[in-house]
């Protein structure tokens, strides 16, 4: 039975996701079903079952005309769109997540970097060492983990990098894969959520510590140093967390793009929200690079000041400026 | 083996569904396991061909769908009604059929 259901949702899954096709195929698989059902009955085995079903189908090019498919059917011959076989899904998804990781980890450890200058700055101001000595070894330590985090980056990337070919040729994926794939991309949502909650979270209350240091401890070098090296820990460990979970997630979702929208396969994916149309192009380059601009400035703004307390008002800023251009501009 | 010829047995799918549909309602599968019975197992007429014949049909007003609880199987199913101007429709592909057959007929070489 699984057998013709996937033989069927394949037939169906590149044609265009319309009312007529809905019932074409709703009324298809009530025969097949009905047929099925009856050469059980008559004692046949599995395998003739289904063998008998799917040769008695006969051919969609001979509904084209009814179902106003006509284009569709003739105008992309199948070979034009290669399969992509579930094992490369999968593998392609393993490694991805991998990259994730690679790259969240690269992310957190330049903005970790930053503390070891603070602490080694803390450390040699309370108990009086080589002042110098030790901001000079800070500092190396620091651009040994930002050179650890390039490392990361270069060979994530190059090791991701075969993939590129999905993006170039027209690659389709079938129905059990699809079906595969969405169940994933289901059952990972509740984690990225997580992920996402908390990653943003950590990030916003990153000041809390410095804060709580600053009232509740006696001034003193040491722990002045130590919250201000908190807070980065605070915000490394948050955007790891919002970096890994939306590299899985737009993996998922890379896959499922890959068949075209409108068509039964294709319907799963949520890309609709995330290809924005905005009425001028150049629109629509301004907000590609939005919110890398946004974070440039809160950082630009940020360090140059170290004025932490108030820097963080560009965000709610720039939200309202960006949902305005979404609700005002797009088309 | 020699097979049925597709097509021409194309243009008397629609005489065959509905002659099948001239006393009673029916329903898809219903439908190709009786022309299957009554050709002696010598046609089998596919899914899709099955399905084209009616949306066709439909559009033509020869028949009407409706959708109906089966009580032996106890689904709900599209059952297809015939319309006058689909009787109307079987009688003249009846004569035309005979009037096919007679002209072919002329020219059959008979063993």
């Amino acid at each position: 039975m699984e057998a013709i259901r996937n033989y069927l949702e394949t037939m169906f899954l590149n044609l265009p996701n319309t009312p007529e096709v809905y019932k074409a195929k709703n009324e298809l698989w009530q025969m097949m079903e009905d047929k099925y059902t009856e050469l059980k009955a008559e004692g046949k085995s599995e395998n003739e079952a289904v063998g008998t079903v799917i040769s008695e189908f006969g051919n969609l090019d001979e509904l084209a005309k009814d179902l106003g498919i006509e284009q569709i059917v003739h105008s992309t011959p199948v070979s034009n769109a290669k399969t992509l076989p579930l094992e490369d899904v999968k593998r392609y998804i393993a490694e991805h997540s991998k990259h994730a990781f690679f790259t969240a980890l690269g992310v957190m450890l330049c903005i970790l970097s930053v503390c070891a200058p603070i602490l080694f700055d803390g450390i040699a101001g309370t108990w009086n060492m080589n002042e110098d000595a030790m901001s000079a070894l800070g500092v190396c330590l620091m651009f040994v983990l930002i050179a650890i985090a390039v490392g990361l980056f270069i060979y994530s990337g190059v090791m991701i990098g075969k993939w590129k070919y999905l993006q170039n040729e027209n690659y389709v994926t079938d129905f059990a894969t699809t079906e595969y794939l969405h169940q994933q991309a289901e059952s990972y949502k509740p984690t990225y959520a997580i992920l996402l909650t908390i990653g943003v979270i950590l990030c916003v209350l990153s000041v809390v510590p410095s804060i709580l240091i600053d009232s509740f401890t006696n001034y003193s070098y040491f722990w002045e140093n130590l919250s201000g090296a908190l807070l980065f820990v605070f915000a490394g460990i948050g955007v790891f967390m919002i970096v890994i979970g939306s590299m899985r997630i737009g993996s998922y979702n890379t896959l499922l793009k890959l068949n075209q929208q409108g068509t039964v396969g294709g319907s799963y994916t949520t890309s609709q929200q995330n290809n924005s149309q905005y009425i001028h192009p150049a629109v629509t380059g301004i907000m590609s690079v939005y919110w890398p601009t946004v974070t440039c400035l809160y950082l630009i703004w940020s360090f140059l000041t170290f004025d932490w307390w108030i820097t963080w008002i560009i965000w709610p800023i720039a939200g309202i400026i960006a949902s305005l251009i979404n609700n005002t501009l797009k088309k | 083996m020699i097979q049925i010829s597709s097509d021409i047995i194309r243009g008397y799918n629609d005489t065959m569904i509905l002659y099948l549909l001239l006393n009673k309602p029916s329903y898809g599968y219903e439908i190709s396991k009786q022309i299957k019975e009554l050709s002696g197992e010598k046609y089998v007429i596919k899914e899709t061909t099955l399905y084209s014949a009616f949306t066709r049909m439909e559009k033509n007003g020869y028949v009407e769908s409706f959708s109906d609880q089966d009580n032996t199987a106890g689904k709900r199913r599209t059952y297809y009604r015939i319309t006058e101007l689909g009787r109307q429709y079987y009688r003249e592909k009846c004569e035309e059929w005979m009037l096919t057959q007679e002209v072919v007929e002329k020219f059959i070489m008979k063993q």
